[in-house]
């Protein structure tokens, strides 16, 4: 039997979805709503369990299938892939789905764009799962723009709040930015290689790379710096908050931002040549992994500290790829999936129960009233600091190990991303202790564990969270499996032996600990009162953090006002000299001759006559002396 | 006995059309200049049964009908003008009406 055909199924199925939620949103309520969107979901997760069986039986052998041709030269086929990497990442986007729409359901109840919120989402999961099973570069770059669309469409969900519609504005142009580094990529790519199929390309790039290689890079670099919020177009995400919770985990935190880690996995054969991309890759990925980490630590806003976490734990996957560990950025990509979502739902869990207060200053002590999430929060918390068994360690401490074991100026990097991994220790440690331990300034007493339908799917990505790390230890290779066939001819770095292995895991675990530590010292214990320290520049410090070290007002200050002064410097000079006195100067002179013209227009009859005589006579002139007039 | 020749035709009508054009450029009231403008159409007819009798073609006896009847139309139109334009100013004289002055 002819599977392809399921590919297809998987795709569409979250398309008609929201084309049915679509058409007929006005006749369902909330419950009918759940009942399709829910099943719909269980269904896609059904399809794409099995597909991914049917692979996994078929020793992840890649699956093609063909839609339809397009444009017949330079051929264009829409066309699907399905193999170990976009399998891993079909499950995980389906699977997530699933469970933050059961959340959703609870959290988005009341809402008077209840089921339009489905609609997005739905789209938004299409758009996704089109990216991710593109058999080339075009359809994934449909796949592309359409996750960017529906991100945009989630932010500015409540779009009568300004902030909203701002922040949907600012992703979608600082998106657009990335957009057009990859929209250039991929002309390149076609001129190069007459085709936008994956594995055409990489098949031909395998026995010589074009000589623009690394430009081709480098621009497909920008868009994945765009859509992963990298440094210098990371600061959209946190904005991006204004969303609705839900739509923050599964867009801004496990899904949408990851695209730009999978395409760069995705072309890893290409990539593998590249030594200034891998450079870039890193450098920009450690810059934003320590400049995230550390604008974290002082935020206030609940969401904003999990947008620079999620910033920051990007960063690390850019590390990875970075350092031609692309096992460990995929491996990295699903278990900060699972426990990001986690902690963006337990916040949204939190923001539900405390009406909508978002600032962490005005929590605390909620532990005790809402004992589910804090522990389903702290378990999240525990995996990204990076303490074992916890998922975040397994994949953290092998990207670290991966950096180190390339050597080199590699050490370098591998001891500026313990810190950036001791950093997220830290403010994480510091987020959960001031929403759920220190000691309330309000009173909180009208808050109460969140409903049934909202610590039901906590619990489930809990229990991910504490088992996902396990599909790939150093004793159980499972993930590096999957993608043997998807990297079967890309070069990647693996981990150390040994003991070198395990004092990296120490002191990565060491890192860990120590940040959490840190984070109850100062913010519960009080330690910096408690003996009276003194930071020198402590107050500077914790300004820069706050403003993410100026970037927005830099970015402000150069791009938004330099922009518009300059374009209104063109307006008035260089337009008003040159095309306003171009239409302006030949409708003047028309003004002006058609002025002069009728002057001779003199009112009087009489003269009138006189022309007609004057003119008459001319003609017969004319007529008279012309030759060919029979005389 | 003189014999009227065509040249005779020919220079009265030049003289009637001479007449009709100098009133045309001379004279104020509408209506002596509508009385003018019919001189000259009829001073031409004259031209053309010159013509057609001095050829001994009939064509321009054809042509004269079709002055005629424009002529004809051209009075109607042209009177009920005048006379509107004597309701507005009381008087005919064109001079007054120059609103279309350039």
């Amino acid at each position: 039997m002819n599977l392809e055909i399921f590919i297809l199924a998987v795709v569409a199925l979250p398309l008609l979805t929201s084309i049915f939620l679509k058409i007929s949103g006005k006749l369902l309520n909330e419950l009918l709503t759940n009942f399709i969107t829910i099943n719909a979901a269980l269904l896609s997760v059904g399809l794409s369990s099995f597909m991914f069986g049917y692979i996994f039986l078929g020793k992840f052998k890649p699956l093609k299938f063909e839609f339809f041709e397009w444009y017949p030269s330079p051929q264009i086929v829409i066309e699907f892939y399905l193999d170990g990497l976009s399998g891993v990442m079909m499950v995980l986007i389906s699977g997530l789905s699933l469970v933050i729409q059961l959340f959703s359901t609870s959290y988005m109840s009341k809402d008077e764009k209840y089921t339009k919120y489905f609609e997005y989402f739905n789209f938004f999961v299409f758009s996704m799962l089109l990216l991710v099973l593109s058999g080339n570069f075009l359809v994934m770059f449909f796949g592309w723009e359409l996750v960017g669309l529906s991100s945009y469409l989630l932010i500015s969900f409540w779009y009568e709040k300004k902030s909203a519609a701002k922040a949907g504005n600012k992703a979608f142009i600082l998106n657009r930015i990335g957009d057009f580094g990859f929209l250039i990529g991929l002309m390149m790519i076609l001129n190069h290689f007459q085709t936008f199929n994956f594995i055409a390309i990489f098949n031909s790039s395998l026995i010589s790379q074009p000589k623009n290689l690394d430009l081709i890079i480098l621009f497909l670099l920008l868009g994945a710096f765009g859509k992963s919020a990298q440094f210098p177009l990371f600061s959209w995400l946190p904005d991006a908050m204004e969303g609705p919770t839900p739509a923050s985990a599964l867009i801004h935190a496990a899904t949408m931002v990851t695209a730009g880690v999978f395409m760069l996995v995705r072309i890893s054969p290409m990539l593998q040549f590249s030594e200034i991309g891998s450079l870039v890759i890193i450098g920009f990925g450690l810059f934003t992994a320590l400049i995230a980490a550390f604008a974290a630590i002082n935020q206030e806003d609940i969401k904003k500290v999990l947008a620079y976490s999620t910033i920051s734990q990007l960063g690390f996957m850019f590390i990875a790829i970075g350092a031609g560990a692309y096992v460990a950025a995929i491996f990295h990509l699903v278990t900060h999936a699972f426990f990001k979502a986690l902690l963006f739902l337990g916040a949204g869990a939190v923001i539900h129960e405390m009406h909508h207060e978002q600032n962490i200053h005005k929590m605390g002590g909620l532990r005790k009233k809402m004992p589910i999430t804090s522990a389903m929060m702290g378990i999240g918390t525990l995996a990204i600091s990076g303490i074992p068994p916890l998922a975040g360690f397994w994949s953290k401490d092998e990207i670290l190990a991966s950096v180190f074991s390339k050597g080199g100026i590699y050490y370098g990097f591998w001891a500026l991303s313990l810190l950036a991994a001791f950093m997220t220790a830290f403010y994480m440690g510091r987020h959960w202790l001031l929403i759920f331990i220190k000691e309330p300034k309000n009173n909180l007493d009208n808050v109460h564990e969140a409903p049934k339908n909202m610590t039901r799917p906590l619990i489930i990505l809990g229990v991910f969270t504490i088992f996902i790390g396990f599909i790939n230890t150093p004793f159980f290779h499972g993930l590096e499996k999957v993608l043997e066939e998807t990297l079967h001819h890309v070069e990647v770095t693996h981990l150390p032996e040994g003991l070198t292995l395990a004092i990296l895991a120490i002191l990565s675990i060491g890192a860990g600990f120590t940040g959490l530590a840190l984070a109850y010292l100062i913010y519960i214990f009080d330690i910096i009162s408690y003996f009276k320290l003194r930071i020198p520049f402590s107050s500077e410090i914790k300004n820069l953090s706050k403003n993410v070290i100026y970037i927005n007002d830099f970015g402000n200050a150069v791009f938004v006002k330099g922009l518009k002064s300059a374009s209104r410097r063109i307006a008035v000079n260089i337009e008003g000299m040159t095309i306003d006195g171009l239409a302006n100067g030949i409708s003047n002179y028309f003004l002006k001759s058609s002025k002069r013209m009728s002057y001779a227009q003199t009112g009087l009859v009489r003269s009138y006559v006189v022309y007609f005589g004057l003119f008459t006579l001319i003609l017969i002139f004319i007529f008279l002396i012309s030759p060919g007039v029979p005389a | 006995m003189i014999e009227v020749t065509s040249d005779w035709y020919l220079t009265l009508s030049a003289i009637l059309f001479s007449i009709g054009f100098l009133g045309m450029m001379f004279r104020k009231n509408a209506l002596i200049m509508f009385m003018c403008i019919e001189l000259m159409l009829n001073a031409v007819n004259l031209t053309f049964i010159t013509a057609s009798r001095h050829l001994g073609l009939i064509d321009g006896q054809i042509a004269v009908f079709f002055v005629l009847v424009v002529a004809a139309a051209e009075v109607v139109v042209g009177l009920a003008i005048i006379v509107s334009i004597f309701k507005k100013q009381e008087s005919a004289s064109v001079d007054m009406l120059s609103s279309s002055k350039g």
